[in-house]
């Protein structure tokens, strides 16, 4: 046990303190956010804040765990690890109940969690091993990895949880881009992407997921029905100016013009209070976090830790930049949670247990040097 | 390995590149269009609601109730608590184990027309009495989402019977908000569309109430940041005798016309009938455009107050004015005969009396007793236009008596001047003849009419006819001798006690009038009567115009003569 601790002390030295010291910042920052959006204690803030900030410390120590074990362990395991991932996310898709229409979410002993958001973690350790084990540098194999990534997203697709979906596939496509793939093969996947978009919107969407899209391009077609989330959050957003209005005094949130303002729309709330100044530290902390761990991944020797790096970068660079851009209609409305700040354990979870395996190669593949 | 560092250094880039993308737009948002937002942001929360005032209520001069509030309720509510089939289900059912049949599809069918907009509130379901109310809230099971808000309406307990004094209410018009902006009118603010209840609108009305609030996103109050509350109207009391109302119209049931008395002292009026009558309960409430029409359409026009704005020939009834004129122009005394032999020759055209075997030898007592047309028109021969136009002025003729009602006409007075203006013609003696008899012409209301009749009877003083009790205006002097008055009343007697006008004379007070017969060249002759009783000491007079009545002797004088032994027995 005192070995475990004075190992872990010394993990701990070694790790990327920067990359973690912007986590917690945004994780902690998070928590009041959180409580502002729920209208603090005359709210439900309190509660909300309060959960948030147990899942943050579960996450932390998640993170370390993760450390201990080590990343090498985690990608030994990588294929029991997959095949676990799809049995909990075919559970959900079986056994979960309906929550705003889609069933995400799996009770265990009274805590509930979702499994899509671990999924995340899974894809990367798994793509991870099999990109680097298989090359895809040619056609049979850049084939076999997608095969590899249809399975979840399929299961994920039949909460139906289109968001989650849109993520593995971007985290995929990140990792297969970082692996080498020749640049045909990706564009020719965009081009195909894109021309099947027709066919997905009159197919696929729900006719709310349609007009989520038609109200990007003109939220006044229905400034009432669905463009309605996008213009009261961009009030939100615009009314915050320069200096934001003040820690707990944004009246967009306070007054619930803005929907689900802890959770998709936590970022429209943080401009409102924080305003651009608070934007640019915010984005500054996202930059030097997602810097770090392509950092991370640059200094790596082991091929398949370049590549794990890729996929948590993009994971969280992309549901990033989805979640702040669609706060201003820059993107449309996907519902996909801002990381460190939206509400929502398991999702923190996951962005904690994914910076706990960059932290892992951190500390052997970058750090060890001296070590040796 | 170079080729995965050179992909995670583009990584690199493209993250740098899209962060000053978001910052960008967030510059774009926070900065460049950050007052837009804000503006919007404030008004976001700011709602400024209006209660409007309760209406001043109208009372007859007992203090019957004529145009009273009624409080009705209606359940408001947001679209988006009412989305599922199975809410409705579930409203239909409260309501309808209340007694309120509205059906799921009913509903439904309310929701569709804010489909757009379900975070607004809106009117769910209307109309419901105070008693529905309070047992609907009452039940545990009614969604809590929903809330009752009271509402005025304007209710007129007596319909149809004073509908064209009282007037009616209505949502306020874009020119009638345009013209009355500055007084403080809003859109969808109630006003009286006319009647009394338009001509005392600024007294009716009230201050509505007004609160500032903050809102939340579903217009609900967070808190209140300034409030005045609604001041009721001022109550109205008129000069109308609700009794006699109902008896006049009583009266003018199976005709169309109108039928008016007023106090000859003060110009009081105590009955003012028009027929046919409208109700004005459901312009109030709202009519739909069909309705509407049909109303507007109607050849009968029941909106046409015809006491106050229906124009009729005088006919035989100008012949009291004419007397008056003529004596105190001294154009005849009281002794003057002219002779009737059934008709007047002037050049090639020959002016019959009514009474085509003639009336003989009359003075201006017989002549107003037996209405003899001959003995006017060398009367008005002898008088000259001028002079008559002299006298009507002094009577106001040709204008409104200034009754407090919108829409009054003021007839016409002719004479050369106007006959010039209006046909490019000289006036000609034959033009006088026929005037003399109240004709041609000369057009007055009945209330001008009843405004004359009341100056001879209280001693020529022209009276300014009105229904609200603080309106009574000092009668205006005419100037007419006390004795040449004298001679006209007894005329007037005579043409009761035991001439034409008989038949006013048959309800036990004593009357004194006129009877009149007006040509009509769209139909059979119009039916006047002008009286008033009683004649010792004079104190209503009434008129009666009854359209295509065909004999005033017969139809209208007998009307007249009810209506004052009602007044005069109350």
């Amino acid at each position: 046990m005192k070995d475990l601790w004075a190992s872990l002390k010394e993990d701990i030295f070694l790790t990327d303190r920067l990359m973690i010291l912007c986590a917690l910042s945004l994780g902690v920052w998070g928590v009041f956010c959180i409580y502002s959006a729920g209208a603090g204690s005359a709210g439900r803030g309190f509660d909300l804040a309060f959960k948030q900030a147990a899942w943050l410390f579960v996450s932390v120590l998640a993170m370390l765990l993760i450390i201990i074990v080590g990343h090498n362990k985690l990608l030994e395991g990588a294929y029991p690890l997959y095949f676990l991932m799809l049995l909990l996310l075919l559970l959900t898709d079986l056994l979960a109940p309906k929550v705003n229409g889609a069933q995400s979410w799996l009770g265990f002993g009274g805590i509930r969690f979702q499994p899509s958001e671990f999924a995340k973690v899974a894809i990367i350790l798994v793509m991870s091993k099999f990109l680097s084990r298989y090359p895809p540098l040619d056609l049979k194999t850049f084939f076999a990895a997608l095969g590899v990534i249809s399975l979840p997203v399929l299961l994920v697709l039949l909460q139906p949880d289109a968001g989650s979906a849109l993520v593995y596939l971007v985290i995929s496509f990140g990792m297969l881009l970082a692996a080498g793939t020749p640049l045909k093969y990706l564009l020719t996947i965009v081009g195909t992407g894109l021309a099947a978009l027709p066919v997905l919107i009159i197919f696929v969407l729900k006719e709310y997921q349609i007009n989520r899209l038609l109200v990007f391009i003109d939220p006044m077609r229905d400034p009432l029905g669905a463009g309605y989330n996008v213009i009261q959050s961009r009030i939100a957003v615009g009314s915050g100016g320069f200096t934001g209005k003040g820690f707990m005094m944004g009246t967009q949130s306070k007054l619930k013009f803005l929907p689900e303002p802890h959770t998709d729309f936590i970022f429209s709330v943080f401009s409102e209070e924080f305003g651009f100044a608070g934007n640019a530290v915010l984005i500054a902390l996202f930059s030097i976090l997602l810097f770090r761990v392509i950092l991370t991944g640059l200094k790596a020797r082991d091929r398949r830790c370049k590549i794990l790096t890729s996929g948590v970068a993009s994971w969280l660079w992309f549901q990033m930049f989805e979640s702040m851009g669609m706060s201003i209609g820059l993107t449309p409305v996907t519902g996909l949670p801002l990381p460190f700040l939206s509400y929502g354990g398991s999702s923190l979870l996951a962005v904690f247990m994914a910076l706990g395996l960059v932290a892992s190669i951190y500390i052997s593949e970058v750090n060890s040097k001296r070590v040796f | 390995m170079e080729v995965i560092d050179g992909r995670l250094k583009f990584f690199m880039y493209s993250i740098t590149f899209t962060m000053f993308l978001l910052l960008g737009g967030l510059y774009l948002c926070q900065i460049y269009q950050g007052d837009k937002y804000i503006r919007l942001a404030n008004n976001n929360k700011l709602r400024v609601m209006r209660f409007p005032a309760p209406r001043g209520e109208i009372f007859d001069r007992n203090g019957v109730p004529l145009a009273v509030n009624d409080t009705t309720f209606c359940i408001m509510g947001y679209p988006l608590d009412l989305n599922t089939p199975e809410k409705l289900e579930r409203l239909s059912k409260i309501l309808k184990r209340h007694g309120i049949p509205i059906e799921v599809q009913d509903l439904e069918k309310v929701i569709k027309q804010q489909r757009l907009a379900p975070y607004r509130v809106m009117k769910i379901v209307p109309n419901l009495t105070m008693t529905q109310m309070a047992e609907l809230i009452a039940d545990y099971e009614f969604p809590h989402e929903l809330f009752p808000m009271s509402v005025w309406r304007r209710t007129y307990p007596a319909g149809n019977v004073v509908a064209n004094v009282l007037g009616y209410v209505g949502e306020i018009s874009e020119e009638e908000l345009k013209a009355r902006y500055e007084e403080g009118y809003t859109g969808g603010d109630s006003i009286g569309k006319s009647g009394v209840e338009r001509s005392y609108e600024n007294i009716l009305r009230g201050r509505p109430g007004q609160e500032s609030l903050e809102v939340d996103a579903r217009g609900r109050k967070v808190r209140t940041l300034d409030a005045a509350d609604a001041v009721k109207g001022e109550d109205l009391h008129l000069t109308l005798d609700m009794a006699a109302q109902k008896f006049a119209v009583e009266l003018l049931k199976n005709y169309k016309g109108a039928l008016l008395a007023m106090d000859v002292k003060t110009g009081a009026v105590l009955a003012l009938a028009s027929s046919p009558v409208y109700d004005n309960n459901p312009l109030t409430w709202g009519v739909s455009g069909r309705e509407w029409n049909e109303i507007m359409n109607n050849p009968d026009r029941p909106m046409l107050d015809r006491a106050i704005a229906g124009v009729y020939p005088p006919a035989s009834t100008f012949k009291a004015f004419m007397s008056i004129a003529a004596l105190e122009e001294n154009v005849i005394n009281e002794s003057s005969m002219f002779s009737c032999r059934g008709g007047l020759r002037m050049g090639s055209h020959l002016f019959k009396c009514w009474k085509h075997s003639g009336h003989g030898g009359l003075n201006v007592i017989g002549g107003l007793q037996h209405s003899c047309d001959v003995f006017f028109y060398q009367v008005g021969l002898k008088a000259g236009i001028e002079k008559l136009i002299k006298w009507g002025r002094k009577f106001h003729l040709g204008e409104p008596t200034g009754i407090d009602l919108p829409g009054e006409s003021g007839g016409n007075i002719a004479g050369p001047d106007w006959k010039m203006r209006r046909f490019k013609a000289n006036w000609a003696s034959g033009d006088t003849v026929n005037y003399s008899i109240g004709q041609g012409y000369v057009l007055m209301t009945p209330i001008q009419i009843a405004r004359v009749y009341a100056a001879i009877a209280n001693g020529g003083k022209l009276v300014t006819p009105h229904l609200n009790k603080r309106s009574y205006k000092e009668p205006e002097e005419i100037g007419v001798t006390p004795e040449k008055l004298a001679i006209v009343q007894k005329g007037l007697t005579y043409v009761v006690s035991r001439g034409t006008g008989s038949r006013a004379g048959r309800y036990g007070v004593s009357v004194a009038g006129k009877t009149g017969t007006a040509q009509n060249s769209h139909g059979d002759d119009h039916a006047l009567f002008a009286g008033y009783a009683p004649v010792e000491d004079p104190r209503y007079v009434a008129v009666a115009v009854i359209e295509a009545g065909k004999h005033g002797s017969s139809v209208a004088a007998p009307l007249v003569g009810q209506l004052l032994a009602h007044l005069l027995a109350h």
